[in-house]
């Protein structure tokens, strides 16, 4: 084991005897995110680097605490990216908080499979456990169905299984090709159109409606881009408006995203009916994404997302003394505290911020 | 796989051929997807996969009970497998030795083992066709389609026809049909007196004794023709045409029938294979009309048991018609054969099944190639069901 | 010789489930069980102690309840078509087939969905979904007879999964039974359902962590058009480095798959597609997407092809030939019988860079086993099938054949790959995945078991070995020794 880790190990192991809790936290920005953070910091930004990195191989391994920016601009240096489109918010965002978090940005709207959520990109990890224990899950090839798949629960889970030491992540070569169209329309329509779209072989990589406007990009090839805007229309943004709208979707720092009022996430099936929740909305990934600022109480807002069959996050603000989260069932509740205790049996990594009792 | 003969099987050719066949089953379990009875029971055993299986274990010694008979006698005999297995495993084959073996082993009670005999005389026999007019007359039968004139010419290309035994009594106008359309292309078919059943349904019914009667005398019916240049034996009844294949294979060890069985064997033609070069000079014949709306079912003897696939469709097309295309196209209806008297149950569901796959698309006319499939196929749609030489001979003018 | 005899019969077990179930639903007499005793790997056979074959979702509940009360192990089944002995029966329990469940519940055109109980075959939910212009990407070779539930449990590939993903990319949703018989759902209609993602944990989990009775996934529309683009190359090397070579240039082709010559000539008699049997190895390469679109990409691939030295390209004209491409490919296993008996396919997957010389690795291990091993390829993934031809008549044949299949694996292992790259590990690579995985790691997944099956009677003994069965393989590889699976009874 590695000197560095070694010494997270070793933190790690006297973090279980003595019972004392760890926070696992790099450039904090996802602080504000998930329940409230707590316990003595473990920073991983001291095991930083990118390990192994083979354009054709379409693969990176990258430890935990290197920037996110690195990682992305070594990617952009050979036309390759994360095709999940990550959020940073914020310049110290590392890729083991991006995969902690979970979190994937406008391009997973695809419509194909192409482009996807965080955890589809995901290829393998090494994990410290809470026994101490250096695990080395999944690997860096595409396909792999040897054990289980670790790795990819770990995507998204807030640090409360383990440090996350290494990922390695399947990267795609950036599409030679993107337009962004725009189309004035409401809600429903927007909505209807989105479903109607995505059922055609069209190559959508994002969309976006908010305030009586869509906004849809598209990825891909010269040829299938320039057929899908001759067969959708609209208004063609000029490359470089698109370019900062997306970025702005992406970082959420478009106006909708300003202020106090608490900012809720609820997801969908694709094809629910408009929230016709008191407060403003803004659509996404093809309408499976729809984000609402709102004060309403967070039972109300709940049980509408349950009616429409999904579920509501409260992603910032608010009240988050409650649980940002939906709750889970009995049952999958009981398998999460096992999962717990075999993983982190003296539960000191980040308690309570992914589910209050874990 | 493997298999072990038992000592009692070493020195039986059908028990040594079993299991050579057997060797090339590597267990993928492809066949099942396209057994029909596996579809409906979700069975392993009432699967191809799972009756080699049951076959490899008679084969290796255990002594069957009538569970192993009754998963044996579930099968059509469809033959789906065969085209599904791409090792080649020849199952058809495995299935007869193995139910021979089984009865031998463990006798049929009588009551079912009579019920067998009976059906095999009564289908076979001179009683079958008055027994299919009275029903007509009783109105338990549907009236069947008159058959019309029969030409008498007598054309420089001779083939033989095989007039079969169920069918001209219960829908004489595929004969006639056939007889029409050939005439109209400059082809006279001949049928042998002595000629009768092929031996498919007493095969079927485990009189394998009785199958090769009747395959040597229809052998010895044609042999005059045969040997005076006749072009090719052409069948109308895709059932029968798969048997005749099977002679070569049947009497491999009679000395006296062996090489003419398989002379035999090599000039069957369904109508299908002999028609598609031909169809051309029916062209001007053809009456000018809207193009029906058909549905082709592709009986299991003609796409499974003889490997005649798309032919009829392209050649329906080509004169006129609409072919519709409709789901599970290589599912058995339920009929094979006597199937749907001893398996009523399973057979049904297979029909219904068919049917509402066949009714999908709307079709105005369901159109097949097998007597037994065109039968079992009427009597559950009101939609008329006929030989597609049948519906090819209306359209000529 | 019976060489499968079940280890223990519970009777009252028995009892139970005559209660529970009809006649027609439960198996008992070897005359019934052993056509059960293996599913697509003939290698290892167990006959169970039961056959139970359930109609509704209340007998498998009430079959979970009984087994679970009586701590008899139980091993789901869907079409029997793995290839690694995940549903291999156990000496001690009931075999729960789910073949009966085979009803599409459901085909949602404008969510792009498609909901079936875990019997439906993988085909079957693309047929269905041909209506709306909308199909289910992942396309195992077996998927004409293969089950989604199967599919879910080895989180199954295919030949298009580089660019559409593997099962876990396209299934939404997973219902089922914990192995109490508790309820549990997991995934959601809605993206990223909350909590941790168990979803990625149930799916590839062989049957051992949830028992599923119901199955989401996600339709995606059909491609205006597809083409394949076959090429050949004089060297398996040259084949191997082409497909870096697409990469590398930016395409992600819809499929890309590679058959060394052995494989084109077993598969030509029975798909007859054409193949060139010449050459050393063809790569088929596939585009899809608008007419445009796929002229372009072709035109691309095709230089990027021509650059890596291929002798001889040719494009698919038509949708009947673009299918007949692939038959050849998709057929390739089982061909495999025309052959030889018996054939042994294992799945390891290593980085693509290593393809050409894994093959020249895999003629030298035909030599020295003395064995003919045809290889197909996922290229596109790195994933290698050698079919490992052998006599399962003869014990040597068998052994060499284990032997040379456990080489391969062990050689994946050290180019930095896997044992398995979709098949599962089931029984057949337990011992290879100590060679993988620390003693940590592996503990670690007993610990995942535990979470979701306490009791461990849902498909005990597959995926992790034991820590007795690694200190013997170790022991065995240091000496040379022969028997891989110690523990199981001898085909």
């Amino acid at each position: 084991m590695h000197d560095i880790l070694r010494t997270f190990a070793e933190r790690v192991q006297a973090a279980a005897a003595a019972r004392t809790p760890l926070c696992l936290r790099a450039g904090g920005t996802k602080d504000f995110y998930g329940n409230t953070p707590r316990g003595e910091i473990l920073d991983p930004r001291v095991w930083s680097g990118i390990e192994d990195y083979e354009p054709s191989e379409l693969v990176m391994t990258v430890r935990a605490g290197t920037p996110l920016a690195e990682v992305e601009a070594t990617l952009a240096a050979q036309d390759q990216m994360l095709a999940f489109e990550p959020p940073h918010f914020g310049a110290g965002a590392t890729l083991g908080g991006c995969v902690a978090a979970g979190i994937a940005g406008p391009r997973r709207a695809s419509s194909g499979y192409t482009y996807g959520s965080l955890r589809d990109f995901v290829l393998g990890t090494r994990l410290l456990d809470g026994h101490g224990r250096l695990l080395r899950c999944g690997g860096t090839v595409m396909k792999n169905v040897a054990g289980y798949d670790v790795s990819r629960v770990l995507a998204g889970s807030l640090g409360v299984l383990g440090l996350i030491v290494d990922v390695s992540i399947k990267v795609l070569p950036r599409p030679r090709a993107e337009a962004t169209l725009q189309f004035e329309c409401d809600e429903p329509t927007a909505l209807d159109r989105l479903n109607d779209w995505g059922g055609e072989p069209l190559p959508l990589s994002a969309s976006a409606w908010q305030d009586g406007c869509l906004r849809l990009r598209l990825s891909g090839s010269e040829a299938g881009v320039r057929s899908a805007v001759l067969r959708l229309g609209g208004e063609r943004l000029p490359e470089a408006v698109a370019q900062a709208y997306w970025q702005d979707v992406r970082e959420q720092s478009l106006p909708f995203f300003a202020g106090n009022t608490p900012l809720w996430r609820i997801a969908v099936p694709s094809t629910a009916e408009p929230l016709a929740l008191e407060g403003a909305m803004q659509v996404e990934w093809g309408g499976g994404q729809r984000w609402l600022r709102s004060d309403l109480p967070a039972a109300d807002i709940r049980a509408r997302a349950q009616a429409l069959g999904g579920h509501a996050t409260l992603f910032r603000g608010g009240d988050r003394g409650q649980g940002v989260f939906t709750p889970l069932s009995p049952a999958l509740h009981a398998i999460h505290q096992r999962l717990k205790a075999e993983f982190d049996p003296a539960g000191v990594f980040n308690p309570g911020r992914l589910i209050r009792d874990l | 796989m493997q298999t072990t003969l038992a000592p009692a099987f070493q020195n039986r050719p059908d028990a040594q051929e079993a299991a050579a066949l057997l060797r090339s089953c590597v267990h993928c379990g492809f066949c099942s997807a396209t057994c029909p009875t596996y579809q409906i029971l979700g069975d392993e055993l009432d699967g191809p996969r799972g009756r080699l299986y049951l076959m490899k274990q008679v084969l290796e010694g255990d002594r069957p009970t009538a569970k192993t008979r009754l998963h044996l006698d579930r099968c059509l005999t469809c033959r789906a497998c065969e085209t599904t297995c791409p090792s080649g495993v020849q199952y058809g084959r495995v299935l007869d030795t193995g139910r021979q073996l089984v009865n031998e082993q463990l006798p049929r009670p009588l009551l079912s083992g009579l019920v067998r005999r009976l059906l095999a005389v009564w289908l076979t026999g001179p009683l079958f066709a008055p027994a299919v007019a009275m029903g007509r007359l009783l109105r338990v039968l549907p009236a069947a389609q008159a058959a019309g004139v029969v030409p008498h010419r007598l054309h420089a290309r001779r083939m033989l026809l095989l007039a079969g035994c169920v069918q001209p009594a219960l829908s004489p106008n595929i004969n006639a049909a056939t007889l029409r359309v050939f005439d109209a292309l400059g082809i006279t078919l001949q049928v042998a007196p002595d000629a009768g059943c092929c031996g498919a349904i007493r095969h079927h019914l485990d009189d394998h004794d009785g199958a090769l009667s009747e395959a040597r005398r229809n052998i010895d019916a044609w042999w005059p023709a045969v040997e005076a240049g006749a072009e090719a034996i052409v069948l109308n009844a895709s059932g029968c045409g798969t048997m005749l294949h099977e002679y070569g294979h049947l009497l491999r060890h009679d000395a006296a029938y062996a090489a003419k069985a398989a002379r035999i064997s090599a000039l069957v033609r369904d109508v299908a294979e002999v028609l598609p070069a031909l169809v051309g000079q029916l062209a001007p014949r053809l009456r000018e009309r809207q193009p029906q709306r058909v549905v082709f079912h592709p009986p299991c003897s003609l796409q499974h048991g003889q490997k005649i696939r798309g032919a009829v469709e392209s050649m329906l097309t080509t004169l006129g018609a609409e072919v519709l295309p409709f789901a599970d196209a290589h599912l058995c209806c339920g009929s094979a054969g006597t199937y749907s008297l001893l398996q009523p149950q399973l057979s049904r569901e297979l029909r219904d099944r068919k049917l509402a796959a066949l009714g999908a698309p709307r079709p105005e006319v369901i159109l097949s190639a097998n007597i037994g499939c065109l039968t079992h196929l009427a009597g559950g749609t009101p939609l008329p069901v006929q030989h597609w030489i049948e519906w090819l001979d209306a359209q000529l003018a | 010789m019976d060489d499968s005899a079940v280890i223990e019969s519970r009777p009252e077990v028995i009892d139970g489930l005559r209660r529970l179930l009809p006649a027609r639903a439960l198996l008992v007499a070897a005359e019934d069980t052993r056509p059960y005793e293996c599913d697509g790997l003939t290698l290892i056979r167990q006959r169970p102690m039961a056959v139970a074959l359930p109609e509704t979702e209340a007998q498998v509940v009430a079959i979970l309840k009984l087994c679970h009360a009586h701590q008899v192990p139980v091993v789901p089944r869907g079409a029997g078509t793995g290839l690694a002995g995940s549903a291999l029966p156990h000496a001690g329990g009931v075999l729960l087939s789910l073949a009966k469940f085979n009803r599409i519940l459901g085909v949602d055109r404008r969510g792009r969905t498609a909901t079936v109980q875990p019997g439906v075959r993988n085909l079957a939910i693309s047929e269905a979904a041909a209506p709306f212009g909308l199909y289910y990407a992942p396309d195992p070779s077996s998927q004409i007879a293969c089950t989604i539930g199967g599919n879910v449990a080895e989180n199954s590939g295919g030949v298009h999964c580089l660019k559409y993903g593997l099962t876990l990319h396209n299934v939404l949703r997973v219902r089922g039974y914990t192995s109490a018989g508790e309820p549990v759902e997991f995934g959601s209609l809605a993206p990223d359902a909350a909590g941790l993602d168990l979803l990625a944990l149930v799916i590839g989990s062989e049957g051992m962590l949830a028992l599923t009775t119901e199955v989401t996934v996600r339709l995606v529309p059909r491609p205006t058009v597809a083409r394949c683009l076959m090429a050949s190359f004089a060297d398996v090397g040259d084949a191997g480095d082409a497909v870096a070579a697409l990469i590398a240039a930016g395409i992600i082709p819809a499929g890309l798959e590679m058959m060394d010559q052995a494989a084109t000539r077993l598969v030509e008699p029975f798909a007859k597609a054409g193949y060139d049997l010449e050459a050393a190895a063809v790569l088929l390469c596939e585009s899809d997407g608008t007419v445009d679109e796929v002229e372009a990409e072709i035109a691309h691939m095709s230089q990027v092809l021509r650059d890596a030295r291929a002798t001889r390209l040719q494009v698919s004209t038509s949708e009947a030939e673009r299918l007949t491409f692939w038959a050849g490919r998709k057929n390739a296993f089982p061909a495999a019988g025309r052959a030889a008996p018996a054939y042994y396919c294992t799945d390891g997957t290593i980085p693509r860079k290593h393809i050409g010389q894994m093959l020249k690795s895999i003629q030298a291990m035909e030599q020295r086993f003395g064995l003919a091993c045809p290889n197909v390829f996922h290229a596109g993934d790195g994933n290698l099938h050698p079919l490992v031809l052998f006599d399962d008549s003869d014990p040597d044949s068998v052994a060499r054949a284990e032997a040379f299949g456990a080489e391969i694996l062990e050689e994946s292992v050290r180019l930095g790959g896997t044992v398995t790259g979709e098949h599962g590990v089931g029984v057949e690579k337990l011992n290879q995945m100590c060679s993988q995985f620390d003693r940590a790691t592996l503990d670690a997944f007993l610990g995942v078991k535990r979470a979701f099956d306490p009791a461990g009677t849902l498909n005990p003994g597959k995926v992790i070995p034991s820590l007795h069965r690694c200190a013997e393989y170790g022991r065995q590889r240091v000496t040379g020794g022969a028997v891989s699976f110690p523990d199981l009874p001898r085909f």
